[in-house]
């Protein structure tokens, strides 16, 4: 069995009456690029929180790094909070080496990598830059840096991505991969589904407070069968007779969903028909729609029972 | 405990340069020259209105022009032994015309008493029933009768000696004893206060959680309060030196005979120095550093927790009027200490946490025992961590949404 760098059992949180987070566990393999996905308000940050022990859960355990309590191992991770926050009067490198520093680094060498650090990114014009004076993505860049700055072994950023242009969200993707590389363990935060598809090893997804979903990209994606989208050479209307009932066209092609095992019978039918083939996809969804499927199925659950909102909206 | 040291040392670093690499903090550090200007003028301005009623007052003696004399040389005699120098005499000689109640209202002048008629049986008009001057006047007559009874009396030819040891005046350890009080007060009073505000800035800009996530909270309080307690250090150091320099270069600028003088008069101004207090003075001054940091971390503490409730400036604004009251209800409470020394209320504020630095600080003015204040210091730093333990327990709750409240139970 792989180190796990995560193991949070049962994390649950109340916010007075209202269960922020419900029992969600999270198993984070080391040296792996985990994602925690979910819509707003899921609880995907409070999870983060108590995982690192930032708040005390009221139920369940998080056990960090082969199995230390999180606060035992604070020097070894490294953090991206959801509100960004730096001190404004502080120069970025300064402010890097600060946060360094909190993590035990020596000011002089977190001094010394900020400024590698920043030229690598891009940022060498605003090395001496004080915070105040920076654009927000800037800055956010100038946190994301101070938050790897002593070579964590587990990162763990919030919503790391919002906010930055897609330039930087290029460079952070590149980050988190080296990151990864070196041996770091990466459990990020997102909502958007792109990112969590190129980067994730693995991912959890989160909805009204519990943990929906656990597996890999592919296995999330094998949630919704394939989608095919069939464009006949010929009479458009007479081929509905190989499709399935719920086959619907668009234009000239018919889109439908299909069957892992009904792929081989389609096409032979298909071929046999002599309809001809002038355009034919079969793919899977991508993560984007397993997510919206997995967020849609547990939301129509909650709208069968109007009185979980009512407390929810009581609660909030 | 090492690991938390240093991240004490980080926190307390970072806010020490924020504080001091400002220009703001000129001001603070010269605040105290408006202080000592608005003092100066209005010193000044009382003493002059002081010096001008002192010229004006005066005591009048109308007698025959046979008792003049007499009179002047008595009140040339026992003017010097009087606690309190009376005012001017002024001597008129008797004439029908002289009303003394005319006299006591004229203009010019404030005359506060008017003797005049027979020395045996002597007339007093004076401006307050039963004043001094009007004794005085009443005890010149006196002299002057008895001198002139006795006839010339045998000149006494004192010698005086002065205690040149004699041990330390129990007066003048009180007022030392309020004077560090008052001193460690009046500087928690301008420093300490500032800790209130101190975590609004990281509740402001959202670096709470950074630090929240990366050191205990305890060590951000401690390390903030240590740097503010580095600016008060350097606050007090500056005007330390200034005060020093200025006091040397003074004495370069003064005469050297009168320096010359004064260092012999040195040893036999001994006596001068009775004001030493029951510690001596390197112990004193030296305990009084350490109950001022004491002073300083305590309410330093308890300001930084209560502060760390609020969630806006007007809030800590809000908060800052009772912290005052509270300061100066420790100052009361310590000040009444330090003027009755031995007392079960100085007993109490000596224990109490918040009072004990002032206290014990008086204490040390009054009462050579130096033991107890190794167990007072101890005492107090066990209630500075036991208040920042409080305020990160009460901060925790609050700010970072942890749920942990001493009044509610766990949820089952």
């Amino acid at each position: 069995m792989t180190e796990l760098a995560v193991e949070a059992d049962g994390l649950t949180k109340y916010f007075d009456s209202f269960k922020a987070v419900d029992h969600v566990s999270l198993r984070v393999p080391a040296g792996s690029i985990y994602g925690v996905l979910g819509p707003n308000g899921a609880g995907k940050t409070t999870s983060l929180r108590m995982t690192l022990g930032i708040i005390d859960p009221d139920e369940g355990t998080s056990r960090l790094l082969g199995g230390h309590k999180p606060q035992a191992v604070r020097h070894r991770i490294g953090y991206l909070p959801e509100e960004r926050g730096l001190y404004p009067g502080m120069k970025a490198r300064e402010a890097i080496a600060f946060m360094g520093g909190l993590r035990g680094l020596d000011w002089s060498e977190g001094r010394r990598r900020a400024a590698s650090f920043m030229t690598e990114l891009g940022l060498d014009r605003v090395i001496d830059e004080k915070i105040r004076k920076m654009s927000k993505g800037m800055a956010q860049m100038v946190q994301l840096i101070g938050s790897i700055v002593h070579a964590p072994d587990l990162i763990v950023l919030d919503e790391p991505f919002s906010g930055l242009d897609p330039v930087n969200q290029e460079r952070l993707e590149m980050l988190v991969r080296r990151e990864r590389d070196r041996g770091a363990t990466i459990l990020f935060s997102t909502h958007v589904m792109a990112h969590a598809e190129r980067l994730c090893d693995r991912l959890a997804i989160i909805a009204r407070s519990q943990r929906r979903f656990e597996g890999t990209v592919d296995e999330a994606r094998a949630l919704l069968p394939m989608q095919v989208r069939y464009t006949p050479r010929d009479d458009a209307d007479a081929a509905a007779a190989l499709l399935p009932a719920d086959a619907a066209r668009r234009g000239d092609a018919w889109h439908f969903a299909i069957e892992d095992g009904d792929v081989e019978p389609l096409l032979a039918r298909i071929t046999a028909s002599g309809h001809g083939v002038a355009g034919l996809s079969i793919a899977r969804p991508a993560l984007h729609d397993a997510f919206v499927h997995i967020v849609r199925q547990v939301d129509a659950g909650f709208d069968a029972s109007p009185e979980n909102d009512a407390i929810e909206e009581a609660a909030a | 405990m090492n690991a938390f040291l240093r991240n004490m040392r980080v926190v307390a670093r970072r806010d020490f340069l924020a504080i001091v690499a400002t220009p703001t903090f000129l001001l603070f550090l010269l605040a105290p020259l408006f202080m000592l200007a608005m003092g100066l003028a209005g010193g000044t301005g009382a003493a002059q209105l002081a010096d001008s009623a002192r010229g004006a007052g005066r005591i009048v003696a109308i007698a025959d022009s046979a008792d003049i004399e007499a009179l002047r040389a008595a009140d040339a005699r026992l003017r010097a032994a009087m606690p309190r120098e009376p005012a001017v005499l002024v001597l008129r000689v008797a004439s029908p015309a002289a009303d003394p109640v005319a006299i006591a209202r004229e203009k010019g002048s404030d005359t506060y008493a008017v003797m005049s008629g027979p020395l045996a049986a002597p007339r007093i008009v004076e401006r307050e029933p039963g004043s001094s001057p009007g004794r005085y006047l009443v005890l010149l007559a006196a002299e002057v009768q008895r001198a002139r009874a006795a006839g010339p009396l045998p000149p006494v030819a004192p010698r005086f000696e002065s205690l040149s040891n004699g041990g330390n005046s129990i007066a003048a350890q009180q007022t030392l004893a309020f004077g560090a009080v008052f001193t460690i007060f009046l500087l928690t009073l301008l420093l300490a206060g500032q800790t209130v505000s101190s975590l609004a800035e990281e509740k402001g800009n959202k670096v709470i959680e950074i630090l929240a996530a990366a050191v205990p909270l305890e060590s951000v309080f401690l390390g903030k309060l240590l740097g503010m307690l580095g600016v008060a250090i350097l606050f007090i150091a500056f005007w330390f030196a200034l005060a020093t320099g200025g006091g040397f270069l003074y004495a370069l600028q003064a005469d050297p005979a009168a320096i010359a003088a004064a260092g012999s008069a040195a040893g036999a101004a001994k006596p001068a120095l009775m004001a030493a207090p029951a510690t001596g003075w390197p112990f004193f001054l030296g305990i009084s550093l350490a109950y001022f940091v004491m002073a300083f971390l305590l309410l330093g503490a308890a300001f930084l927790g209560v502060g760390a409730q609020a969630a806006t400036v007007r809030e800590i604004q809000m908060l800052s009027l009772p912290i005052t009251i509270f300061q100066v209800g420790m100052f009361s409470l310590s000040a009444a200490a330090a003027s009755a020394p031995g007392t079960g209320l100085a007993g109490f504020a000596q224990i109490f946490p918040f009072s004990s630095p002032f206290a014990m600080a008086a204490r040390a003015a009054t009462d050579d025992a130096v033991g107890v204040h190794l167990l007072a210091l101890g005492w107090q730093a066990v209630w500075v961590a036991l208040t920042v333990y409080f305020s990160v327990r009460l901060f925790r709750a609050g700010v970072l949404s942890s749920g942990w409240k001493f009044w509610k139970r766990k949820r089952a």
